[in-house]
């Protein structure tokens, strides 16, 4: 990730090593919320319980980037730059490591709206959760990638993104309310499909702190805890 | 020796640190710009300037290209635009930096970089090399070092050093630390002599290793017990300024760690300019870090935000490891 070269060639090689691991879990968790999707959409349970048993990779490749850091903190004692990527990476995958819970979270509603007794949900039902999962994909694939590039502008782009991803869930809800007060047969799966929307929803907060752990390795700036709104790219450069 | 003290010619008070970026304000400065930056030439400067109580007296040129606080409230030491040649060789350029009271100042750079030279400049050390001339203004509490009144070896008093190899002189403990004050006037008789003595033994935690044992020859310590020794001859004659050239690099992990510790209890009193190869133990002692590259200083600021934030691109890659 970084232009130039350490004169210690083996630091290069660990940091890549970390890298590398970070961008293969965000690829993984990537899939799992895709895959978990896939099977709400298709009631296919057998991909569900794919995602629920590929979750232990995730959790994997998380104690791996973290022993990584423990060992890239100990032995090169990083300053600078290095300091801040291994710091941001280190926070990274433990919002990834979550993301991934996640997609488990959702693959587990699946499997209880299509492999109980009850009839299937009416489509409408579940409209939101993929009008969700669009926002919070998107916004998970662009943080990736503004970390793979360290693009400070996708990653600010991505951390306003949460509004709209925020504003749809608590649409859902009020949605989802009422479809209760229509018809008290649809509680069972309201409920999962409100787990669902929450898990999306957290997919978005997640993906907004690794935009700004992006903003931070970059620049060495902390833009956490204030609105993305008021982040003014220019003042960054400072 | 040709000493040449240059007038400052501009005279600008350096505006206020520009408001922090954001709402919450993390710890550091986060000035982005110079404080010295867009001042404009001011009026020519004839006497001290009137500064706002709490600044830094003297200005800072703003033809350097230093980023970072060069200034502090309350100075110990002052320097402006200080420039060393060897011979015809530039040995360093423009040097503006304050040193402030009860701070230890870091300064770290590649060999050649110019920091010892600058440390050497701070009690005209350099004024024992005969090709050596220094231009600029350095001050001690406002008072120019170069004042042809100012008795060079009263400056070295107030200003001690403290060297890369732990120099004892060939003579007991007891008198290693009790030359200085002796050939300073400084004390009156035994009694002051031994109490002047003990103080500065304690001050620099090598009493307790020592007080049975005063009168053997300060050679006959270890490394480490020697250079606490140089360091309680440095204290003895009440310095306000402490320099230390590498002070450790002769030393093992726990003596170096000893001599770090001490560094850091020294500064509720005096005032430390330490001069290091290892960044790491700039990184530990410093309050602030000055950054010097093929005799220019590059980048000064508070350690923590120069270790985790480094402005310049110079900075960055040699406290990184990386190729320049």
């Amino acid at each position: 990730m970084s232009s130039e070269e350490h004169i210690f060639r083996r630091f290069d090689q660990e940091l890549a090593d970390l890298n590398g691991i970070v961008l293969r879990m965000g690829g993984l968790v990537e899939d799992q919320i895709a895959k978990a999707m896939h099977a709400l959409r298709e009631a296919d349970s057998e991909i569900a319980r794919n995602v629920v048993t590929r979750d232990h990779v995730v959790n994997f490749l998380d104690v791996q980037a973290d022993e990584q850091i423990v060992n890239l903190l100990a032995l090169r004692q990083p300053v600078g730059r290095d300091l801040r990527m291994i710091l941001s990476l280190g926070k990274t995958v433990t919002d990834l490591e979550r993301i991934g819970d996640e997609a488990e979270r959702i693959a587990r509603m699946t499997l209880d709206i299509h492999g109980s007794d009850n009839p299937p949900p009416d489509p409408l039902l579940l409209s939101d959760a993929f009008r969700m999962s669009r926002l919070a994909t998107r916004m998970l694939h662009d943080v990736l990638d503004a970390l793979a590039r360290l693009d400070v502008d996708k990653a600010i782009q991505v951390a306003r993104g949460d509004i709209e991803l925020d504003s749809e869930f608590q649409a859902a809800l009020r949605r989802l309310s009422t479809y209760i007060m229509q018809d008290a047969r649809n509680v069972g799966h309201i409920i999962n499909v409100t787990f669902i929307v929450k898990s999306l929803e957290r997919i978005g907060d997640h993906s907004k702190n690794i935009a700004e752990y992006v903003v931070f390795l970059v620049k060495g700036k902390d833009v956490r805890h204030i609105s993305p709104e008021s982040i003014d790219p220019e003042e960054l450069n400072r | 020796m040709n000493v040449t003290a240059e007038r400052m010619s501009i005279s600008t008070p350096h505006p206020p640190t520009p408001a922090g970026l954001f709402p919450i304000t993390r710890s550091g400065p986060e000035s982005g710009s110079e404080p010295w930056a867009d001042s404009g030439p001011g009026p020519l400067l004839e006497s001290e300037p009137e500064s706002a109580p709490g600044l830094s007296l003297e200005p800072v040129p703003d033809d350097i290209e230093t980023v970072g606080e060069a200034t502090v409230e309350r100075p110990r030491m002052t320097s402006r635009n200080v420039g060393v040649m060897y011979g015809d060789k530039m040995g360093i350029e423009r040097v503006s930096l304050d040193i402030g009271s009860n701070e230890v100042l870091a300064m770290i750079g590649p060999s050649g970089c110019g920091k010892s030279t600058f440390l050497r400049c701070l009690n005209r050390m350099n004024d024992t090399i005969d090709i050596c001339r220094v231009s600029g203004s350095i001050k001690l509490d406002g008072e120019d070092i170069h004042d042809p009144r100012l008795d060079v070896v009263q400056l070295r008093a107030r200003v001690g050093m403290v060297f890369q190899k732990p120099n004892p002189f060939p003579k007991s403990i007891y008198d290693n630390v009790a030359y200085g004050p002796r050939i300073h006037g400084l004390v009156d008789g035994r009694r002051e002599t031994d109490a002047i003595v003990e103080r500065s033994l304690q001050k620099a935690g090598l009493w307790d290793e020592v007080r049975d044992r005063l009168e053997q020859p300060g050679t006959g310590l270890s490394g480490g017990q020697q250079q606490r020794l140089c360091i309680a001859r440095a204290i003895a004659v009440s310095p306000e300024v402490i320099l230390m050239d590498e002070p450790c690099s002769a030393l093992d992990p726990i003596a170096t760690a000893r001599i770090e510790g001490l560094i850091d209890e020294l500064r509720e009193n005096y005032t430390i300019v330490i001069v290091t190869h290892s960044m790491q133990q700039a990184a530990r002692v410093s309050q602030r870090t000055a950054y010097f590259h093929l005799g220019r200083l590059i980048e000064v600021g508070e350690t923590n935000h120069v270790f985790t934030n480094p402005r310049h691109k110079l900075t960055e890659d040699y406290i990184t490891g990386r190729f320049g």
